[in-house]
């Protein structure tokens, strides 16, 4: 048998709540990503690092393969750039279209992420 | 600009990855290492660049077509009603979203924000910034919601907004937050408005228990995981290897600086006693309860030393790195009187500063755990990071300096007066070091004065001159006047901070804040 208290809270309709949205409006464009080289031969490949996580060993290994497979092909080193995660690097992603242009770059490798 | 582009992504960060990618728009072509190259042997690292990396990267930079933009997500409106039901179902929805923090949250109903809302004058659509991860406007209106949902009272509404201002400062390097040391944001309050919202700065510092602290540490914590994106699994954007929870927020026990004839933390940064401040900074780790003992400053320094310090030198690679540390020392009243009888402010950061010390061999193999390159002191010195101190010999058993600027340090008066205990909170090195500057040159120009945020330019500020001492060893020199505090709080780096909007209800009440 129920208590008076059970039968009082049942008579009781709980309370409801009308809740807002926590998040907030996303204010990005959204733009597609570059197409690809239909061959990286004789073009020009920049690197990106953030100079952690052995991104050193990686691009090293990464010269050596694309250079067999593809005659011409050059590089910019990520030393020509500088740390993208360091203390200047507000500096470098803000002057890494033009330095980009600059050195004629056709393609970026970025990293490391990890 | 159009040029392909390949990002190389660990196995753990492929999903932060398309975060990112969504939360500025642009889709990411990724090779993906698999597992951690931290831990792989070169033979097994070269391996999976090989068969992994490579043929990710070719595919990359050579597809036929770009990959095109990703669908942009249908969201509710800001301001609108997105469930209504009993207080059960209103919890279990937004864990399910992912909206909550695992704790019950008040629900954010409009007559709860609009009471948060009345103690500003903006406009609930106004936005502070757009922030990373996602990219998202920090909005009034999504401050007060998350103030609602965080436990905090409407008079907080100033201080939720000064904490939002100050992590939207790009020193303050927010899109470090969800990365692997999991550094977590320490809120600090600064001016009378401590004491007017009840903010505990005695015994239980750092502890969950008064209104006040607690709601404003998990408020931002909620903050960085709805707008920022910053989510532990089964979210996507918080990469925080361990890590731990909220800080609660830090007030100073400022009459108690006063009285030993220490400015305050909110006067070390540049503003008035009177000034309502917020300071945020990163904590990535907090030293063990350090007590130290006697009557005489030194023997509490040397304390410091020892097991601040000693805590603090494993993560000294990545300040001397990025060209400034902002770490933070909170030193019981009782210690600080004893201290503050011989010593000011800038002489304990003096003391610090030469002190500690670690094996210049110690230092660089700390920072080869994360696999950089070798830390080049010779370059540090060169690019002007570091002083020439740290190259004076070549002999790998050399004591170098944890900390490279003792004005880097900050310290605050609080905890138990009755007990003598101190304890440090290192941070992380955030690039507030990309404006920090090589030591001794002048920064750049400060920003314009921006409404009614006079100070907002020491959102750059990093600490130079603690205020005039009485004290007889001033082994720095003292500021002359405010102003030259100001000025030299504008050279570097500094944990980010904003000025508290005076705030009046808007029906008749007095004023909460000044």
């Amino acid at each position: 048998m129920k208590n008076l208290q059970d039968q009082m809270n049942e008579n009781q309709p709980e309370p409801q709540f009308s809740v807002l949205w926590p998040l907030a409006k996303r204010s990005i464009k959204t733009q597609g990503a570059a197409a690809g080289l239909p061959d990286l031969s004789g073009k020009t490949v920049c690197e990106l690092w953030d100079y952690i996580f052995r991104g050193d060993v990686m691009y090293a290994v990464i010269r050596e393969r694309l250079t067999a497979l593809y005659p011409g092909i050059k590089f910019i080193g990520y030393k020509e750039f500088g740390n993208i995660h360091g203390p200047k690097q507000r500096d470098i992603i803000a002057g890494l279209a033009d330095k980009l242009r600059e050195l004629k770059c056709d393609a970026v490798i970025s990293g490391i992420g990890a | 600009m159009g040029i392909p582009t390949v990002s190389i992504v660990g196995t753990a960060f492929m999903k932060q990855a398309a975060l990112v990618s969504k939360g500025i728009g642009v889709p990411f072509a990724i090779a993906e290492y698999p597992g951690a190259p931290m831990v792989d042997s070169d033979d097994e690292l070269r391996r999976k660049v090989d068969v992994h990396l490579m043929p990710a990267i070719i595919a990359g930079l050579t597809r036929k077509t770009g990959q095109a933009a990703a669908p942009v997500d249908v969201e509710p409106a800001p301001d609108s009603v997105v469930f209504s039901g009993t207080l059960d179902a209103v919890e279990k929805y937004f864990h399910d979203q992912l909206w909550s923090d695992g704790l019950p949250v008040i629900p954010p109903t409009r007559a709860r924000v609009d009471a948060f809302l009345r103690f500003t004058t903006r406009d609930r659509n106004a936005v502070i910034a757009v922030l990373p991860q996602e990219g998202r406007e920090a909005s009034i209106l999504s401050i007060a919601v998350n103030g609602v949902m965080a436990g905090c009272k409407p008079e907080y509404m100033p201080v939720l907004i000064a904490i939002i201002e100050a992590i939207a400062d790009p020193h303050f390097r927010i899109e470090d937050s969800g990365s692997t040391p999991a550094w977590e944001p320490l809120i600090i309050v600064s001016g009378p408005i401590a004491q007017e919202l009840d903010l505990n700065f005695g015994a239980g510092l750092m502890r969950a228990g008064r209104q006040a602290n607690t709601s404003l540490g998990r408020f931002l914590r909620m903050y960085l995981r709805n707008i920022c994106g910053y989510r532990i699994s089964p979210g996507d954007g918080d990469k925080g290897s361990i890590g731990y929870t909220f800080n609660v927020a830090m007030a100073e026990n400022e009459a108690w600086a006063r009285d030993i004839g220490w400015p305050t933390f909110g006067m070390d940064m540049g503003y008035a006693q009177e000034d309502n401040v917020v300071t945020v900074q990163s904590v990535v780790c907090i030293s063990p309860p350090t007590y130290s003992s006697g009557a005489e400053a030194t023997g509490h320094l040397q304390q410091f030393v020892d097991v601040i310090g000693r805590t603090f030198s494993y993560w000294a690679y990545s300040g001397l790195k990025r060209g400034c540390w902002h770490s933070l020392i909170v030193i019981g009243p009782s210690i600080a009187t004893a201290i503050a009888g011989e010593c000011s402010k800038d002489d304990v950061r003096r003391y610090l500063w030469e002190k500690a010390t670690i094996p210049a061999e110690m230092m660089q193999r700390f920072a080869r755990q994360t696999g950089g390159l070798e830390l080049d002191f010779q370059q540090l010195v060169s690019d002007g990071y570091i002083s020439a101190d740290y190259i004076a010999s070549n002999d790998p058993q050399r004591q170098v300096r944890i900390f490279a600027n003792p004005q880097d340090i900050g310290i605050v008066v609080a905890g138990d007066p009755g007990r003598n205990q101190s304890r440090g909170y290192m941070a992380h090195a955030p690039a507030t070091a990309s404006n920090c500057h090589p030591t001794g040159t002048p920064c750049a120009a400060p920003r314009a004065n921006e409404g009614r945020h006079n100070r907002r330019d020491a959102h750059c500020a990093r600490l130079r001159c603690g205020a005039r001492s009485s004290r007889r060893h001033a082994c720095i020199p003292d500021a002359a006047s405010a102003r030259d505090r100001v000025r030299h709080t504008r050279r570097h780096g500094r944990p980010c901070c904003a000025r508290i909007e005076s705030a009046t209800r808007r029906e008749t009440r007095p004023t909460v804040c000044r």
